[in-house]
């Protein structure tokens, strides 16, 4: 053992740090200044995907220099490395340290479960832009009265894509997906929907998060079925159409939204042609102000927005709305949730307003992967083409909002498979 | 245990520095005090983890096991049973500590077995197969969403403030601080620093030393639980993230980083890792970088953590005092 | 002295019956049979490889033996655990030293004095607070001349003196038997003529059992001899006898 010098030196250093700690966290702005905390992974597995969320609000930020209606927003970007536990301890940091008005993002459906309670906690804004957990706006909205999401709920584009199934004639589907929350609130959501039509789940399959071998996977998918309804992530979502098609399946292949997002797609080979999937946003879309946001952002970042760039870029015009209202002052918290929700805007997805439970209203589109030219470029690419709109799609689609929260939350024991076999 | 000064001059200045993070910790930010609280929970589990790596000479790399049954159960009793909100939080703390020393007890019978890299592989297994627990089985532990808690317990005292918990927090340290340096200093103690000295040579003194080493085990494991019912509260949440083998690896670095043996060198380390990993990670995208050389560099030079530089500067200085009295002595005898 | 011992009817120290300790197909120690009454002085000599060192770790229960039986005070601990064994009264010495090299001496020898008692177990009270085992430890290291030094780490001392303190560690736990294996290795000439010094000022009724290569220090200390030789005992008697004996010659002289 040794004396302690080093122990009075460590000490006055770690002293040091908390005044230097103290000094820094006092920075009560001005009224002027919109202070906005933004969570994203950027280091880790997820790390393209948080720049592709970064990316998103920053090129509108940058549209606007930064400037909403008078409020010079300042932008705080930090590592929340995909974990639930590491996005808690950036938002302690930023609300207690950068004292932000509001804090936006966080990836993974856990994040959002996780940052929700912060938010009411240190009575701060959150608007969740991408975390997708159905209860975040459903069943424990009471709890987050400073929670709006910009994003959606894993099941809403699932419902009609459901509905969708039945009118293509399917009458008996195999899910296999990913083993996680996500996972079973997509494959719920499309269950539900389906089976209301008529359709029938025959089995459920749950390769655990991070499997990059089908091998033993494949060979259970029953060969009566008539599709296959798939969600995968990261690297998985790269792996299964692969070996999907090396094993010879050719059944029609329907997706959750995140399987084929523009974040992957240029990764992906021919294999993906004519596989189906639904979301609230396509890069494909072909609107005017699609378009322009399409080639935008292209022309800055050098590629084609994912729906988390759309998202964010979305949420950042949403954001700027309210203060245009408010002429540039920041109305308080409260306030400020209200009229966020009361928001109705043209946007990149088409028309966007919120509902009761401050969740999205939108159109969901039925996609069906292309290679093709679009948007003016000149070279064949892989696209989310449109094959059919839902407008106006809420989170309850046509269950019933009262109807629908008696029951439990998507899992993967619920909806039961009643036609498993 | 060499001579009555040293000791004492030690625990002055242990005393003086825990003084000051006591008294400098509530002028400074919430923001650090937040991280303080942290920096303290984890110093009690780098702590109990260098009763095995420092003391007994166990390197763990399942720490973070403990954490999470701590944890874990403080999540569940809170959202199931609301237990442990009131008065009951004392309950839930002694159940905790009770948790991670049965957890302990049962990994010990696998892990005691074993010496060196074999003991550090099937900690890190047993490790695993509680985050693999806590990752997979849904219906109890949420998950990959886990667990968030209702606010933190109020029996008169509110910890829901966040300067409170820091006291509260500060006392769990201190007891714990106390009653580890006390264990180090037994007869107890003393023959757990001897089985990592010379293993072999222990048992033939008479100690039964799979028994030492396997309650040095389950006491590390309590006190890993205690960090874990903090850790929980803390954060208003638990997660399979917080089960992760990075936090035994973490536990583990800042018990080297401090200076493993010497108890008070985890809690050194857990506070500049702490410090670092927050502020750093705010700052600079390639803050893992620095960490990890700083880490590195401790290691090749450092070998006896920070808390080994007074000896290595008094020893330095003691060597070119002697080297001047050498010359001295020469030029004279010119 | 061991002679006036056996008539006073003591019964034997130890005994081994038959011991065996094969590896494989090597018979490292074979059908060794051997009795130590209290007092006694005796050596185990043998070229490199006989089985000396094998057969102190079955004796002290660092490995099983493979048939055979090794009784303590009468009592069968053949398949006893070292700690055990030393409980009951037996203490060894290895012939690479073995202490706590980063401890001091007085830490050393507290660990061997605390090693039989049940406060090995305590957790809430300083070590130092234990007057009884301090006072236990001054009265060894003071008779055996290293109290002034008990503060110096052990890595620090001379090889002589850390095979000495090694010995004072066998001494802690109040043995009856002492197995010393080499207690001379490595020992320039005037240090083994310091230990076998040593060795001669210890308790009387003490039995030790040692293995040697240095032929002074073994007939300076002991009375009788058996001769090791490819783990079979070749050879029992007294100093005077084994010194006599042809059979030794060659083995030694490597003819036999």
């Amino acid at each position: 053992m040794s004396s302690g010098i080093a122990r009075s030196f460590s000490w006055g250093v770690v002293a040091a740090g908390l005044a230097f700690g103290a000094g820094v966290s006092r920075d009560a702005g001005a009224a002027q200044e919109l202070r906005i905390g933004f969570l994203a992974p950027t280091t880790g597995i997820f790390a393209q995907v948080g720049k592709d969320m970064t990316n998103g609000f920053q090129l509108y930020l940058d549209e606007v220099k930064g400037d909403f209606a008078g409020a010079k927003v300042k932008f705080i970007v930090e590592d929340e490395e995909g974990k639930p536990p590491v996005g808690v301890r950036k938002v302690e940091k930023l609300i207690r340290q950068d004292k932000v008005h509001m804090f936006i993002g966080g990836l993974l459906a856990s994040t959002g479960y996780a940052l929700a309670p912060v938010s009411t906690r240190l009575k701060t804004v959150y608007v969740a832009s991408i975390p997708a957990a159905d209860d975040l706006t459903q069943r424990d909205s009471a709890k987050f009265p400073y929670l709006v999401r910009t994003g959606w709920t894993s099941s809403q584009p699932n419902h009609p894509f459901g509905e969708w199934a039945c009118e293509q004639g399917y009458k008996r589907i195999a899910a296999i997906a990913a083993d996680y929350a996500f996972g079973h609130e997509v494959v719920g959501g499309f269950q539900k929907a389906f089976e209301a039509c008529g359709g029938r789940i025959i089995q459920k399959i749950w390769p655990p998060l991070g499997t990059i071998d089908f091998g033993p996977f494949l060979p259970a998918i029953k060969k009566d079925a008539d599709a296959i309804f798939t969600l995968m992530v990261g690297p998985m979502s790269l792996q299964f159409p692969k070996q999907l098609a090396s094993a010879g399946i050719k059944k029609p292949v329907l997706g959750g939204g995140t399987s084929y997002d523009e974040f992957v797609l240029p990764s992906m080979g021919d294999e993906v042609i004519g596989h189906v999937s639904a979301l609230q946003y396509s890069a494909a879309l072909e609107t005017p102000q699609n378009a322009a946001f399409v080639k935008k952002y292209r022309g800055k970042y050098g590629k084609v927005p994912s729906y988390y760039s759309e998202s964010n870029y979305t949420t950042a015009q949403m954001i700027h709305e309210v203060m245009k209202r408010t002429k540039g002052k920041w109305p308080g918290a409260q306030q400020f949730v209200k009229l966020l929700a009361s928001v109705k805007l043209e946007t990149a997805r088409g028309p966007v307003r919120l509902d009761e439970m401050k969740n999205p209203v939108h159109n969901v589109y039925i996609r069906k992967v292309e290679r093709k030219k679009l948007h003016g470029y000149d070279k064949d690419e892989l696209w989310n083409s449109v094959i059919k709109t839902y407008p106006n799609v809420g989170q309850f689609w046509k269950f019933g909002k009262n109807e629908f929260l008696k029951q439990p939350v998507y899992s993967r024991d619920f909806p039961p498979c009643k036609h498993c076999e | 245990m060499k001579d009555g000064h040293a000791p004492r001059r030690k625990l002055l200045i242990v005393g003086a520095a825990l003084l000051a993070v006591l008294v400098i910790t509530p002028f400074s930010g919430s923001y650090v005090i937040v991280l303080v609280t942290h920096a303290l929970i984890f110093a009690i589990l780098a702590m109990s983890l260098d009763i095995l790596l420092g003391y007994t000479g166990l390197p763990s790399l399942g720490q973070a096991a403990y954490l999470g049954m701590g944890g874990y159960l403080t999540a569940i009793l809170a959202t199931r049973y609301q237990f442990g909100l009131d008065w009951t939080f004392w309950v839930v703390v002694a159940l905790g500590m009770l948790i991670g020393a049965a957890t302990a007890a049962f990994f010990g019978l696998f892990a005691i077995r074993a010496t060196g890299v074999y003991f550090l592989m099937i900690t890190l297994a047993l490790g695993m197969c509680v985050w693999g627990l806590a990752y997979r089985w849904n219906s109890v532990t949420g998950g990959d969403n886990g667990i968030v808690l209702p606010p933190r317990p109020d029996f008169g005292i509110q910890l829901a403030d966040d300067l409170t918990f820091f006291y509260v927090v500060f006392g769990f340290f201190l007891a714990s601080l106390v009653m580890m340096t006390i264990l180090v200093g037994s007869p107890f103690g003393r023959s757990l620093v001897g089985i990592r000295e010379n293993e072999l040579r222990m048992r033939i003194l008479g100690y039964n030393t799979w028994l030492h080493k396997y309650i040095a085990f389950i006491i590390a494991g309590a006190f890993g639980g205690l960090a874990g019912v903090l850790w929980a509260h803390a954060h208003g949440l638990v997660s399979p993230e917080d089960v992760i083998l990075a936090t035994s690896v973490d536990a583990l670095l800042m018990v080297v980083l401090g200076g493993p043996g010497t108890l008070v060198g985890g809690a050194l380390g857990a506070g500049i890792v702490v410090a670092l990993r927050e502020y750093l990670s705010t700052l600079v995208p390639w803050w893992q970088y620095v960490l990890g050389g700083v880490y590195v560099l401790t290691i090749l030079y450092l070998p006896g953590g920070l808390m080994s530089i007074p000896e290595r500067v008094r020893r330095w200085r003691a060597q070119s005092r002697g080297a001047g009295v050498e010359k001295s002595l020469e030029s004279a005898s010119h | 002295m061991a002679t006036s011992n056996r008539r006073r009817g003591g019964g034997p120290v130890l005994e081994l019956k038959g011991l065996c300790k094969c590896f494989g197909g090597l018979n490292a120690v074979q059908a060794v049979d051997l009795k130590i009454f209290p007092g006694d002085r005796k050596a185990i000599i043998g070229p490199n490889g006989a089985g000396k060192t094998t057969l102190f770790n079955v004796i002290t229960g660092v490995l099983p033996a493979t048939s055979g039986q090794a009784l303590l005070f009468g009592v069968n601990i053949t398949g006893w655990p070292s700690h055990r064994r030393t409980a009951l009264g037996m203490a060894r010495t290895f012939q690479v030293t073995s202490l706590f090299p980063k401890l001091t001496v007085l830490d050393n020898v507290l660990l061997a004095i605390t090693g039989l008692r049940w406060s090995k177990f305590v957790m809430w009270r300083p070590l130092s607070s234990y007057r009884d085992v301090h006072e236990k430890a001054r009265r060894l290291l003071e008779s055996a001349g290293y109290w002034d030094r008990r503060d110096v780490e052990v890595r620090n001392l001379s090889h002589g003196e850390r095979r000495q303190v090694e010995i004072v560690l066998g001494l802690a736990s109040d043995p009856k038997l002492l197995l010393l294996d080499e207690p001379a290795a490595g020992l320039a000439s005037g240090e083994s003529r310091e230990m076998a010094q040593f060795l001669k000022r210890l308790d009387p009724e003490l039995a030790i059992l040692l293995i040697e290569h240095d032929m002074d220090v073994v007939f300076d200390v002991v009375d009788r001899i058996s001769v090791l030789h490819f783990g079979e005992v070749v050879e029992e008697g007294t100093t005077e006898e084994i010194r006599a004996s042809e059979r030794v010659q060659e083995i030694y002289l490597g003819t036999g």
